[in-house]
Parts: C-alpha cells; structure tokens; sequence
C-alpha cells in the first residue's frame, strides 16, 4: 500500500471538497468539478491563479464565485 | 502565462475580453484606469466632490470604495443591516474590519431598529424579497446622503450587474426603464441626490481579483434570499455569450449608452415614468417622491396592516 496525494478542490459556493489525482492544469479542474471558469477565480494561499496553472499533487485550491444575485 | 503589460513578471489574472493578461501590479495599473475612465468619460465624479459609498460587505462595493479611497475622493461608507440571521452579521463585520483597515467608522442603518427588516417586511408586503430591498436601500442611501450633505450616492453595480439588467430591460421591452438605465443619475432639486456606479466598465471577476489581491477580506457567500433573483438568470446567459465571445459584455452596455442609440434619453431626461416636474415631499415623512407618498412609507404602511391584522388574529 501506498499513500496517493491528491489535489483537492475546495468549492466556496456549494461549501463542499472534492479530490483528483494530479498534477493537473486549473482549467481540467473545474471542468471535473463542473464549474465554469468565467463564473469564478481560483486561489491558493495568497495566490490567484491562472487557468492554465499546473497544479501539483498535495494541493489545496480554492474556488470562489464571483457571481452576486440580486 | 506572462504579464502583457510589463512582459516579465507571471500573470496572475487573464482577461480574454481585453485580450490581455497582467502581473498583480499591472492588473491594479490597468483596473484603476477602468475605473476612473468610465468616471471621467461620464462624468460622474468631481474632486471635490462627497462621497457617500454604499458598501454591503460584498467585494465590488469594499473594492470601490478602496478605489475611491486610493484616488482621493472625499468618502463615507453607508452600511445598511438587512436584517437577515447570520448573514447581516457577517456582512457587517467585513464592512466594519475593512473600514478600520482605512481609518473609517462605517454609518449603520439598522433595518431592524428603524421596524422594517427585510424578511419580516417581504413576508408581510407579500413581495419579493429584493424587491423590498430595494426600495428599502434606495431610501436610505438618499436620506443618510441627503442629511449627511453629501453631494454623490456610489454603489458598487459593475458591468455584470448592469448587462443583466439591460437584457431583462430589453427581454421585457421596459421602456420606461430602458429610459432611465444609466450610470449616472442626476441629482434633483427637492431633495434627490445624484447617484453612480463608477464600476461600470469592470467585471464580476475583474473586481473580485482585485479585491483578492488587495488583500480585501470580503463576504464571499451570497445573500441568502436572492436564491432565486430573475437577476442570476440574465447573467448565467451573458457568461455563456462571454466565454464563446469574450468582449461581447463590454459592446453591448458601450452600444446601449451611446447617446444616439434612441432606446434612452440623455440622463438629464431620465426621470421616472410617473414623474411631473420636481419631485414633491412625502406627506408621511418628509422624502422626496413623485407620488403623494414615497414607496418607502407605502411599504412600511402595508407592513404595519399586516402586523395589526396578524396581532388582532394572536388575541382571537
């Protein structure tokens, strides 16, 4: 046995994580998570991200909406 | 991916509608320069001007205040509590830390204290929860502007918001409205202060990368009733003609403020459908209305009937 690193996707908006084996570019990851890349930015830490970015395995990203209502 | 501008640093933000993508320092060179050009090309600011912002907590309203703030406009913030469990809270809490961060104190209008929070007031109006709102918010932002000698009211409403509103405008063949849709609304005699949204020219996105690399700590969840605002529908649309043909926001709100464009009159001729001549004071409260009474005081009278009826059914 071994331990798989994982990236893990962490969406703001339905409060939920999901996890995928990378490394993997930012835009892949949304379209797994089904999120549309216009409707968000994605950050990690302090750094906002590209969606070409290659995410490495271990990582934490984090997907925030940027669509207000009302 | 690097930085179009300075052609060294990585990109933090792409920008396919503007075919470009910057560094954080260039992407705060170029999103200030959004900004301040949709103010100086409409005119919707003075430097001596006073400012009267309206932040909800929410990025586009901290971000535009901490613009105006970094250009030397003369600013007060105007946080109005809605109301609403948990989220007024939290809400209030961001506008109160990002005021401290600037040496401001926030003015408070508490929804409840003044006897009309939002979801007792929607429940019994028996109206739409931002439709309430609304006219709740628009009250207050004049009359706090108003007795505050204020010469300006600015809301955060950016390109997303306002493109959302000319489809539903358009969708709907609201002429009345089509009218009067603009990001600059004059000022009146008889009480009705000028009113702008100097975000016109940005994005949802736009503004919530500059927010985020600024370090602003906004309220990233959504307000809890606007759940299902026919707002979100028309903006779903638009992301969906964006991310095919990026620009296409930005064509259609220049193209609909052109002033030959004969859906809308030039702003000084925007005023309300009803409107005949100056507005005259509410004879309940004193606000500028072109009614008898203002909206506000018709919706507090129907949230008073419902309270009266509901306590007369308690003591049956």
């Amino acid at each position: 046995m071994y331990n798989v690193r994982m990236i893990t996707v962490r969406l703001s908006q339905k409060k939920k994580a999901l996890e995928f084996p990378g490394p993997r570019r930012v835009m892949d990851l949304l379209a797994e998570a089904g999120v549309r890349p216009t409707t968000v930015i994605v950050t990690q830490g302090r750094k906002l991200l590209t969606k070409d970015h290659r995410v490495e395995d271990g990582a934490t990203i984090d997907v925030i909406s940027v669509v207000s209502g009302g | 991916m690097k930085c179009k501008r300075c052609r060294r640093a990585d990109a933090a933000v792409e920008l396919p509608s503007h075919h470009a993508a910057f560094c954080s320092d260039c992407f705060f060179v170029f999103f200030r320069r959004q900004v301040t050009e949709g103010i100086r090309k409409l005119r919707l600011l003075a430097p001596d001007d006073r400012v009267l912002v309206c932040v909800s907590g929410g990025k586009d309203s901290l971000v535009l205040w901490d613009v105006l703030i970094d250009e030397g406009y003369e600013t007060e913030g105007l946080y109005i509590d809605l109301g609403i469990d948990g989220y007024s809270g939290r809400s209030k809490e961001k506008v109160l830390a990002y005021a401290a961060s600037r040496g401001k104190t926030p003015i408070v209008v508490e929804l409840a204290k003044e006897g009309i929070p939002i979801p007792e007031a929607s429940r019994c109006a028996r109206m739409q929860e931002c439709a309430v709102c609304g006219t709740v918010k628009r009250y207050f932002f004049n009359r706090v502007a108003a007795e505050g000698k204020f010469t300006v009211v600015a809301t955060g409403h950016n390109l997303d918001d306002e493109t959302a509103r000319l489809l539903g405008n358009l969708l709907h063949w609201q002429r009345d409205h089509l009218a009067r849709q603009h990001p600059l609304l004059p000022g009146e005699d008889g009480g009705l202060v000028r009113k702008v949204k100097p975000l016109w020219r940005v994005s949802e996105v736009e503004t919530a990368a500059y927010g985020f690399l600024k370090g602003i700590d906004y309220v990233t969840e959504e307000c809890p009733m606007s759940e299902d605002a026919t707002s979100l529908v028309y903006k779903e649309a638009l992301s969906r003609i964006e991310d095919r043909m990026p620009g296409t926001r930005i064509v259609f709100y220049k193209g609909f403020l052109d002033p030959s464009n004969p859906l809308r009159k030039a702003p000084e001729a925007a005023a309300p459908p009803d409107a005949a001549g100056t507005p005259q004071a509410c004879t309940a409260c004193g606000a500028p209305t072109y009614a008898e009474t203002c909206s506000f005081c018709r919706l507090k009278e129907r949230v008073r009937k419902a309270r009266t009826l509901r306590a007369a059914k308690v003591t049956r």
